[in-house]
C-alpha cells in the first residue's frame, strides 16, 4: 500500500517535470497534419477584427493545408504582451509591429526573421510597397518588417463651428491660440479636448511640437540613445507650448481616454481634436460632423522644421522560427487586393501602391494620403523615436503639466538624468 | 515500524513542499539574483551591475511616492475594512437585525464575487467627470462645486482608487468577522445583559477580545494586501496622472514590461518583499499569535 503511494507520488512528480520540459518546444503541425501559423494582431475592435477574421477564412479556404490561429489584444496591452512573448521565446509566427524603436527593440531579441531575401526574390509583390515606408523597419541595411498602414497626425476641426464663428484655418501657432480663445469665448469650455490618460496621446503632441521648435540636428542627436542629452532650451519651449494647449483641454482631459475625446469631437461637442488619419472612418461612423484638417501650425521664430509630418507606418514582422508558409501568408496580407479591401472596410490608408483610390476612400482620406506620400520628411511617433525611459519622463511629465504638478524645467532635468542613465 | 512512521509524514508533505519550493521560494531567490543584473526582455545577455539598481532605488522619487501611496492604502484599509467591518459584523449578528441579516450579508458580499476588471469599469463610469454617477449625485444634492474629475486629478486619484477597494473588500472581511462572532458563546452576552452592560460595553468587553485572532488575521490580510495592491490602480489610472496614484506593484510592472528594465523591476520587487515581510513580522510579534493563550 505504502509502496503504491510512494510510486504514485513519484510518478506525479516526474510527469509534471516532463510536462514542464516539453512545453518549451514549439509545435507547428497540428494533429491532422496541417501547418499551423500563429497570427497575433492588435485590433479586437471593429471593423478590423472582422476584416482579419474574414481574410483568415479566405486564406484557409485557398490553402487547405494551413491552419491559422489568431489572437488579438488592444494597443497598450499589445505592447506589453508582445514583450512578454519575446522574452519567453513564444513569439507568434506573424504579428503586428510599430516601426522605429519598437521594431528595433524586437529586432534586438534576435528572434525576428530578416526579410531582405524575401523582398528581393518576389519583386512583383515587393515593388508595390511604397519604398519610403520600409525605413522604420530597416536597421543596418537589413529589413525586418513589411509596412502596411501609413498614418499621420493633424488637427481636425469642425467646419460648421469654424464657419459659425468666422474662424479661419490657423497657419501659425499664434493663430491657433487666437482661434481657441475665440472658441472658448463662444462657450466651448474645452475647445481642444484630449484623452490624457493615454500617455501615447501626449507623446504624439510632444513629438510634433518638438519637431516644430527644436533644431532638426539637435533632435537627431537626442533621438539617438548614445548621444542623447536633452539640454536644448527648445524642449522647454516645446513643453510650455504643450502646457498652454492643455489649458484649452479642460479639467476633464486627464480623466478620459482618447476614444472618449474622439467621441466628443464626433458628437460636435468639441471643435478641434488632434487626431490620426487612421481615425477618420471612426469619426464618420460615430457622428455626423463635417470636418477638415490642418497640420500642426508653424511656431514663428522657432528653429524646428515647420512642415515635417508626424506619422509612422505599422506593419508585419515574422518570427525567425516561423514555418515557411508564413511568408506566403504575409504576401497575402500585403497584396494589393487585400490592401484595397482593407482600406475600403476600415478607412485606414495603406502603403501598397494602387490600393488607395477614389473608389475605396472618401475625399478627406485621399487628401490625407497625398499629404503623407508627399511629405518632405516624416517623423516617427515620439515614444517610438526615443528611448522608452526618456519618453516616459515626457509622457508622465505631460500628465503632471496638465494637472499643474510640475514645470517644464523639472521635466527636462529629469529627462537629462534619464538620458544619462541609459548610456 | 518506528522508522516507517517517520517517513510516512514526510512523504505526505513532500509534494506540497516541492511545489512551494518551485513556485514560491525559487522565484523569490531568482528575483533577488536578477536584481543584480541590467537586462531587458529583448536582450539575449545579462550585464552584472552589482548593487547599482538598489542605489538607484533609494534615490528614486517615484518609489517614494509609491511607498507613501501604499501606506495610505494600508492605513485607510485598516480603519475602514478592519475596524468598520468589525462594527458592521457585530451589528449584523445582533438580535435586532437577525431577520434581515442574511439579506444584508448577501448585499455586502456581492462586490467580493465580482471580478476586479468589471468593478474597475463600473467605477470608471461612477467617477467619469461628465456623466459619472458621483458628480451627478453631488450636483443633485447641491454640492456641485465639490465635483472634480476624480481619477484625473492628482490629489484625488489615489483616494478614488482606495475608495473602490474598500467598497469591494469590506464584505469579505465582514464575513470573516461574522464567522468569528458566531463562535462566541451566547452565555457571555446573556451574563452581560443580566449585569446590565450596554451594547457598546459588550462590544468592547466581549466581542473584541473574543475575535482577537480573526482581528489579527484580517489586519495581516489588509496590510500585506495594501502593500501589494496592483489591479485597482493599474486598471483605473495606471498610476497617473503623472505618478500621483502609483503603487509599488504598478511601478514594478511598468519598469519590467513597459520600460524593459527587468533588473530594476526585480529590485523594486525585492523592496516590496522586504517591506511586506517587515510589516508581517511586526504584526506577528506584536499580537503574539501562534502561542497558546
Amino acid at each position: 500500500m505504502k509502496k503504491t503511494l510512494f510510486f504514485s507520488i513519484l510518478l506525479l512528480l516526474l510527469s509534471t517535470m516532463l510536462g514542464a520540459c516539453s512545453s518549451g518546444e514549439k509545435q507547428n503541425a497540428s494533429a491532422d497534419g496541417k501547418t499551423e501559423i500563429d497570427f497575433f494582431h492588435r485590433w479586437p475592435n471593429e471593423p478590423r477584427k472582422s476584416f482579419y477574421d474574414e481574410k483568415i477564412k479566405e486564406y484557409m479556404e485557398q490553402n487547405p493545408d494551413v491552419h491559422i490561429n489568431v489572437d488579438y489584444v488592444l494597443n497598450d496591452a499589445y505592447k506589453e504582451k508582445i514583450r512578454v512573448l519575446v522574452s519567453s521565446d513564444k513569439l507568434p509566427d506573424i504579428f503586428t509591429a510599430w516601426s522605429d524603436s519598437f521594431a528595433e527593440n524586437l529586432v534586438s531579441s534576435e528572434r525576428i526573421m530578416p526579410l531582405n531575401d524575401v523582398i528581393k526574390e518576389d519583386e512583383e509583390w515587393s515593388s508595390k510597397i511604397i519604398d519610403s515606408q520600409f525605413g522604420g523597419f530597416t536597421f543596418d541595411d537589413t529589413t525586418y518588417g513589411v509596412p502596411f498602414t501609413v498614418d499621420g497626425k493633424a488637427f481636425f476641426y469642425n467646419k460648421a463651428i469654424f464657419e459659425e464663428h468666422n474662424i479661419a484655418v490657423p497657419k501659425t501657432y499664434d493663430e491657433l491660440i487666437a482661434a481657441l480663445d475665440q472658441l472658448q469665448d463662444a462657450g466651448y469650455k474645452e475647445p481642444l479636448v484630449e484623452g490624457l490618460t493615454n500617455t501615447w496621446a501626449i507623446s504624439h503632441y510632444l513629438g510634433t511640437i518638438f519637431e516644430r521648435v527644436v533644431d532638426p540636428a539637435v533632435l537627431e542627436k537626442d533621438y539617438n540613445a548614445e548621444t542623447a542629452e536633452f539640454t536644448d532650451q527648445g524642449y522647454v519651449q516645446g513643453l510650455e507650448i504643450f502646457e498652454e494647449l492643455t489649458g484649452y483641454m479642460g479639467e476633464v482631459s486627464t480623466a478620459i481616454d482618447h476614444e472618449a475625446a474622439r467621441n466628443m469631437f464626433a458628437a460636435g461637442e468639441v471643435p478641434v481634436l488632434y487626431m490620426q488619419f487612421a481615425e477618420i472612418k471612426m469619426v464618420e461612423e460615430a457622428g455626423d460632423v463635417e470636418f477638415g484638417f490642418f497640420d500642426f501650425p508653424e511656431v514663428e521664430g522657432a528653429k524646428g522644421d515647420p512642415t515635417a509630418l508626424t506619422g509612422a507606418p505599422e506593419g508585419w514582422m515574422v518570427s525567425k522560427n516561423a514555418p515557411e508558409e508564413t511568408i506566403d501568408f504575409l504576401k497575402f496580407l500585403t497584396s494589393e487586393e487585400t490592401a484595397a479591401d482593407f482600406t475600403k472596410t476600415d478607412g485606414q490608408l495603406n502603403a501598397i501602391e494602387g490600393a488607395v483610390t477614389e473608389e475605396n476612400v472618401n475625399p478627406a482620406s485621399l487628401e490625407a494620403y497625398e499629404l503623407i506620400t508627399n511629405a518632405t520628411s516624416t517623423a516617427p511617433w515620439f515614444d517610438n523615436a526615443v528611448n522608452i525611459n526618456v519618453a516616459d519622463v515626457f509622457m508622465r511629465g505631460g500628465q503632471s503639466l496638465a494637472t499643474g504638478q510640475t514645470t517644464p524645467e523639472d521635466i527636462l532635468k529629469e529627462a537629462q538624468q534619464e538620458a544619462q542613465n541609459q548610456k | 515500524m518506528a522508522r516507517r512512521n517517520r517517513i510516512v509524514p514526510i512523504l505526505f508533505i513532500l509534494p506540497s513542499l516541492l511545489f512551494l519550493g518551485i513556485f514560491i521560494y525559487m522565484p523569490l531567490i531568482q528575483n533577488f539574483y536578477n536584481s543584480f543584473f541590467d537586462f531587458s526582455v529583448f536582450s539575449p545577455t545579462k550585464e552584472f551591475v552589482g548593487f547599482s539598481a538598489f542605489e538607484q532605488l533609494f534615490g528614486d522619487k517615484i518609489v517614494m511616492t509609491a511607498l507613501i501611496n501604499n501606506i495610505k492604502y494600508a492605513i485607510i484599509s485598516v480603519v475602514f475594512q478592519v475596524a468598520f467591518a468589525l462594527v458592521l459584523a457585530t451589528i449584523l449578528e445582533d438580535k435586532l437585525f437577525r431577520r434581515i441579516a442574511p439579506m444584508l450579508r448577501v448585499v455586502y458580499f456581492i462586490p467580493v464575487m465580482i471580478s476586479i476588471s468589471v468593478i474597475a469599469l463600473l467605477f470608471n463610469f461612477i467617477y467619469n467627470p461628465q456623466m459619472g454617477l458621483l458628480n451627478s449625485f453631488l450636483e443633485l444634492i447641491g454640492l456641485g462645486n465639490l465635483a472634480v474629475p476624480w481619477l484625473g486629478n492628482a490629489t484625488t486619484s489615489i483616494y478614488a482608487v482606495i475608495a473602490m477597494s474598500q467598497w469591494q473588500s469590506i464584505g469579505f472581511i465582514t464575513m470573516l468577522f461574522i464567522v468569528a462572532i458566531q463562535k462566541i458563546p451566547k452565555e457571555l452576552y446573556e451574563a452581560a445583559d443580566i449585569d446590565g452592560a450596554g451594547k457598546i460595553r459588550q462590544f468592547f468587553s466581549i466581542t473584541v477580545p473574543q475575535v482577537k485572532e480573526t482581528l489579527f488575521v484580517n489586519m495581516l490580510i489588509t496590510i500585506t494586501g495594501s502593500m501589494l495592491v496592483f489591479n485597482e490602480p493599474y486598471i483605473l489610472t495606471n498610476g497617473g496622472p503623472g505618478t500621483s496614484s502609483m503603487t509599488m506593484s504598478v511601478y514594478m510592472y511598468q519598469q519590467g514590461f513597459f520600460k524593459d528594465n527587468m533588473g530594476y523591476a526585480s529590485a523594486v520587487a525585492t523592496l516590496i518583499f522586504v517591506v511586506t515581510a517587515i510589516f508581517a513580522l511586526i504584526q506577528i510579534k506584536v499580537s503574539g499569535t501562534g502561542k497558546d493563550e
